[in-house]
């Protein structure tokens, strides 16, 4: 009998995994825990990660900030983890370092549909629209009228009667798209000074109440970005904008600057300086950097001022080595790249000192080069890439359509 | 190679580390103490990772705390005392 009641759990729990049956590897920077592999360190090949409550959750996307990490599940649930001394896990209490995911149980009567994590910041946003913003608050980059951090959750009442889409938190300041206007669809807050906020020309050290950004009056925009001190936006019609600190010498954008191009962008990311870009053909595109941001191209350290215009468009390369490989996902850390391609390969390059390349040792790369996730991936598995500051997230699903 | 020059007034104070902290793109803190400023060091250090940056502040700042112990009058006063 009792056999038999083992074997129906046996069963049971089988056939769970097999309808999440979904899988997430980590690497890199593991100093606050952000790998959730139970311990503080770096690793430098994919982790496939076996914690109970990442496998009985059906995960349907991740954001990587700083050193922490915000899971959403299908169900509208938030698992967070990794570290929280400034109340960025949104768990109600200041903690250095969490190992494993654990609930955000102050948003369990909300149906969370967007996450974004920054540096140590987080922001939520629900299916009516409503968003909440938790962690390090002395840039205004919670959006709640001062300068206080929080360790739970709170609702910007700023937007109380909006309709909020996605929020975008970056170093020290945040981004927020609407989507029930055309007039006012995005705002920003926080840390303003190399004009990431986009809302005023004048040179301005910080803003805690959210404010329009004008320059998008007559167009739509589908996502926002933001990370270090950039910020970008991508419109219906596949137009990429970027603001905030200039890439590769250029100068500061304080309003929304149109990515000269007549390629049609679908998804933009940020590092702590490059943007990488993906057209709807599956090409990628890196603007700024030097395939690798700063780090090994010395005579990019200290170029000359020269127009922004100029710099603007032949600042972008298209993402090299990968042969008419078409690109599925992309993403970006400070200063490391992560892409996937259609062949369920993951690629990565830039920054390795902390492993975050996956690539089994600590050394920069200058173009995409293959990680190894130990296993075959099924057919019907699909990828999405996670970058954090200095560590990368995996995360394979079934195939589905109508899950994004 | 310094990966970035940083003001001092973008530094935050961080009361554990007693020391000016900004952010490491590796996750963790660059950091400078009070000391280091006042003898003229201009470089923050992440203590995990190979980077640092290149603080950019005015020394005469830091140097006015310890010249004030020793009587010695900071500038901003003697500007007083020449309006006057």
């Amino acid at each position: 009998m009792e056999e038999e009641e083992r074997r129906n759990e046996a069963h049971e729990k089988k056939k769970e995994e097999k309808a999440f049956k979904q899988r997430i590897w980590s690497w890199g920077a593991g100093t606050d825990g952000q790998l959730s592999t139970g311990t503080l360190q770096d690793h430098i090949l994919p982790q496939l990660l076996h914690h109970p409550s990442l496998s009985s959750a059906a995960i349907s996307s991740l954001a990587c900030g700083g050193a922490h990490v915000i899971a959403l599940t299908s169900a509208g649930k938030v698992l967070t983890w990794g570290r929280g001394n400034s109340g960025q896990l949104g768990q109600g209490e200041l903690t250095n370092h969490v190992l494993y995911p654990k609930p955000v149980t102050s948003l369990d009567s909300f149906f969370i549909t967007h996450v974004s994590a920054g540096w140590s910041h987080s922001g939520f946003v629900s299916d009516n629209g409503c968003l909440f913003t938790c962690g390090d608050g002395s840039f205004g980059q919670l959006g709640h009228g001062d300068y206080i951090s929080h360790c739970s959750p709170l609702k910007v009442s700023y937007f109380v009667n909006r309709l909020v889409a996605q929020i975008a938190c970056g170093m020290r300041h945040s981004l927020v798209l609407l989507k029930d206007s055309s007039m006012n669809q995005v705002y920003g807050f926080g840390f303003g000074k190399r004009g990431q906020l986009g809302i005023s020309k004048e040179k301005l050290k910080s803003v805690n109440i959210p404010e329009v950004l004008s320059g998008f009056e007559d167009k739509e925009i589908v996502e926002i970005a933001a990370n270090g001190d950039h910020s970008a936006a991508v419109s219906v019609d596949g137009h990429l904008y970027t603001w905030g600190r200039g890439f590769k010498g250029c100068s500061d954008a304080h309003s929304p600057q149109l990515l000269n191009s007549s390629l049609s962008f679908t998804k933009a990311t940020l590092g702590w300086n490059h943007a990488l870009a993906l057209t709807g053909e599956g090409e990628g595109f890196m603007v700024g950097g030097n395939h690798l941001g700063v780090l090994t191209d010395p005579k990019n350290l200290n170029p000359a001022k020269q127009p922004s215009e100029n710099l603007r468009e032949t600042n972008m390369e298209k993402v090299p080595g990968l042969d008419g490989i078409k690109i599925s996902d992309i993403a970006a850390g400070a200063e490391h790249s992560a892409l996937v391609t259609e062949n369920r390969e993951i690629k990565t390059w830039g920054w390795g000192e902390h492993g975050q390349l996956g690539l089994g040792d600590t050394s920069d790369q200058m173009s995409p080069h293959t990680v190894s996730l130990g296993c075959e991936l099924n057919e019907t598995e699909s990828i999405r890439i996670f970058c954090g500051s200095g560590f990368t997230f995996a995360l394979t699903m079934h195939s589905n359509p109508s899950q994004h | 190679m310094s990966y970035d020059d940083v003001e001092i007034e973008d530094m935050e104070w961080n009361e554990e580390l007693q020391a000016y902290t900004y952010p490491c793109p590796c996750g963790d803190l660059f950091q400078i103490t009070k000391e280091d400023l006042k003898l003229g060091e201009e470089i923050a250090r992440c203590p995990s990772c190979s980077l640092y940056i290149t603080v950019i502040y005015n020394a005469e700042d830091f140097l006015a705390d310890q010249n004030s112990k020793q009587n010695h009058q900071p500038p901003k006063q003697q500007q007083a005392v020449t309006v006057a």
